[in-house]
């Protein structure tokens, strides 16, 4: 009998039983294709960002298709953090025992909040800092500044005593330094990267195709640009790094641990196939199996600088 | 509270086993797909691809034009605009698709219901077309009032007369029926006879005037909505619209909506 290989794997005080998770905003729980059995054999669940009140999110058309990617500018609507816990919750608990939570807040004090008012939460695992929705009004993310990502990451942990998974924004010059400043404001994990921030135009109308004019550029378009920047980062930090863009299949997510990701998300490749999270467990079982590796532990970093 | 288990929509692979060209752009496919037509009800909708993922990056969203669960197939009707449409145009019998689907709230057809009225322009026909296949079946009286640019893009209208107790025709260029809008006639027969419901799909100038003629002559009115989506079944909250109750995901609580709760800013 052949051995099983092991997809098992630590995200700091986390335990995963394999790397493969959905990227916040791209998984339901509420309508969800997958059932139980199917979403308790991911690694993790993550929930589309919460914030602390209910929020509409922005006007139509919300998405785009464009070459090779998907442009949303949905705008994180949120019923808020009670409804959250009222609603959503009880359906995560059944779904997956790893539950990430991101947080969206438009101050520090916005943050704190939440992540105190989830401290108590006991089936809440982590907490991902959504550091760059490029939707939100004053078009400032806390992820270009990394003064600003510091304090609050500093705070943040302040008010819980969750682990900190920082998702840093990929519209910076220098990734590194914003790694390295939520590593050293006490984040236990980062997530690399949220969407690249984009345009598209209606030539006919001649106007823009979001209704936010601007939006988020994801999908396969992204992907060697987020891999460069895990590359980069796994050089200079020492805290796990979880991988997201463009993830269509289990050789995308491969590539990602090669260069350094102990954990993959998979993102808006969810809405083209629901069950392409699942296929790329699949598909990473039988890569480990061909290469001869007993664990998905032996190809996380393998290519350096 | 929805509950994953509740959902009874299903990713499946399909077999196209037929393809007509009806007009210019206008083409009819016939899928095979067996549990789909199954569940699937008037006014729902699937998502189809018939690419790689790294060709084309979503699914696309059709209605149900011809529902029809002993042969286990299904028929949409669609307009070659895009990359999408173009793959699709280009497809012979016996290639696959893959679908998720039925997806969506169909149309209501309220208890008691006697006669309805169905408005629609072009293609916007397609999803109206098994509401009144059902509404027939169940005794209902139906009049039906179609516009298009011109004759030839009157879609389906041999087959919407057969079933439809009187059929009204307007075209922008006078080739079939009279010139100028279709609510002009529905509101003569609005004037004549109580209709309990009316129904339109796709346009929202069309949407418009029959939410007027509804404040006049006081009748139920629903609209199956457009928009781009990226996931077709809730989960990306990309295919909203704005309603007296905030925005609602077409994909979702729609496509179907009383006219009345749709807020129509252009």
């Amino acid at each position: 009998m052949t051995k099983e290989v092991s997809l098992e794997i630590d995200l700091g005080h986390l335990h995963l039983k394999n790397p493969i998770m959905p990227a916040s905003g791209t998984f339901d729980v509420r309508c969800t294709l997958l059932n139980e059995n199917e979403l308790n054999r991911l690694g993790a669940v993550v929930v589309k960002s919460i914030a602390f009140k209910e929020r509409e999110g922005n006007s139509e058309p919300r998405t785009c298709e464009t070459d090779c990617g998907l442009l949303n500018a949905v705008g994180v609507p949120s019923k808020g953090v009670e409804y959250f816990i009222k609603e959503e919750l009880p359906l995560l608990k059944k779904a997956n025992n790893i539950i990430i939570v991101s947080l969206l807040g438009n101050s520090v004090e916005d943050f704190c909040n939440l992540a105190e008012y989830l401290n108590k939460i006991e089936e809440i695992s982590a907490l991902e800092i959504n550091l760059s929705c490029p939707n939100l009004n004053n078009g400032i993310p806390f992820g270009v500044n990394e003064d600003k990502l510091y304090e609050l990451i500093f705070n943040i942990k302040k008010n819980t005593s969750k682990p900190i998974i920082a998702k840093l924004s990929p519209n910076v010059s220098d990734i590194k330094k914003m790694a390295l400043s939520v590593q050293s404001a006490g984040a236990e994990i980062v997530t690399i990267a949220n969407t690249f921030m984009g345009m598209a135009i209606d030539i006919d109308k001649q106007l823009p195709r979001l209704g936010n004019n601007i939006g988020g550029l994801s999908g396969p378009a992204i992907r060697p640009i987020v891999v460069r920047m895990i590359w980069e980062i796994a050089q200079v930090i020492d805290i796990p790094i979880i991988g997201v863009g463009g993830v269509c299949c289990a050789e995308d997510a491969i590539e990602m641990f090669l260069v350094g990701a102990s954990a993959v998300q998979v993102g808006s490749a969810n809405f083209s196939n629901p069950y392409m999270m699942l296929e790329i467990i699949t598909g990473i079982k039988r890569y480990l199996k061909e290469q001869k590796h007993n664990s998905i532990q032996d190809i996380i970093g393998l290519i350096k600088d | 509270m929805e509950n994953p288990r509740d959902i009874n929509s299903i990713l499946t692979k399909g077999k196209i086993i037929e393809q007509v060209n009806l007009s210019n752009n206008y083409h009819k496919i016939k899928i095979k797909a067996p549990q789909i037509p199954q569940e699937a009800k008037p006014g729902q909708f699937v998502m189809l691809s018939k690419w790689k993922i790294k060709e084309l990056f979503l699914k696309r969203p059709f209605s149900f034009y011809n529902i029809e669960p002993n042969l286990g197939t299904f028929d949409i009707l669609y307009k070659n605009i895009g990359k999408g449409t173009q793959i699709l145009a280009e497809s012979k019998i016996g290639d696959l698709v893959e679908l998720i689907g039925p997806l969506g709230n169909g149309f209501n057809i309220p208890e008691n219901t006697r006669k309805v009225a169905v408005v629609a322009r072009g293609i916007g026909v397609a999803p109206l077309i098994p509401l009144m296949l059902e509404s027939k079946k169940r005794g209902i009286e139906i009049y039906s009032f179609l516009s298009a640019q011109t004759e030839n893009l009157l879609l389906c209208s041999n087959k919407i007369e057969s079933i439809s107790r009187e059929t009204f025709y307007t075209t922008d260029d006078g080739t079939k029926g009279a010139k100028g809008k279709v609510t002009g006639f529905l509101e003569k027969i609005l004037k004549e006879i109580v209709v309990d419901v009316v129904y339109t799909c796709g346009s929202k100038r069309l949407a418009k005037h029959i939410r007027n003629l509804q404040k006049k002559y006081n009748f139920l009115a629903f609209v199956s909505l457009e928009e781009h989506m990226a996931c077709g079944i809730g989960t990306c909250k990309g295919c909203v619209r704005k309603t007296k109750y905030g925005y609602k995901r077409v994909c979702k609580e729609g496509p179907v909506f009383p006219v009345e709760e749709v807020i129509f800013n252009d």
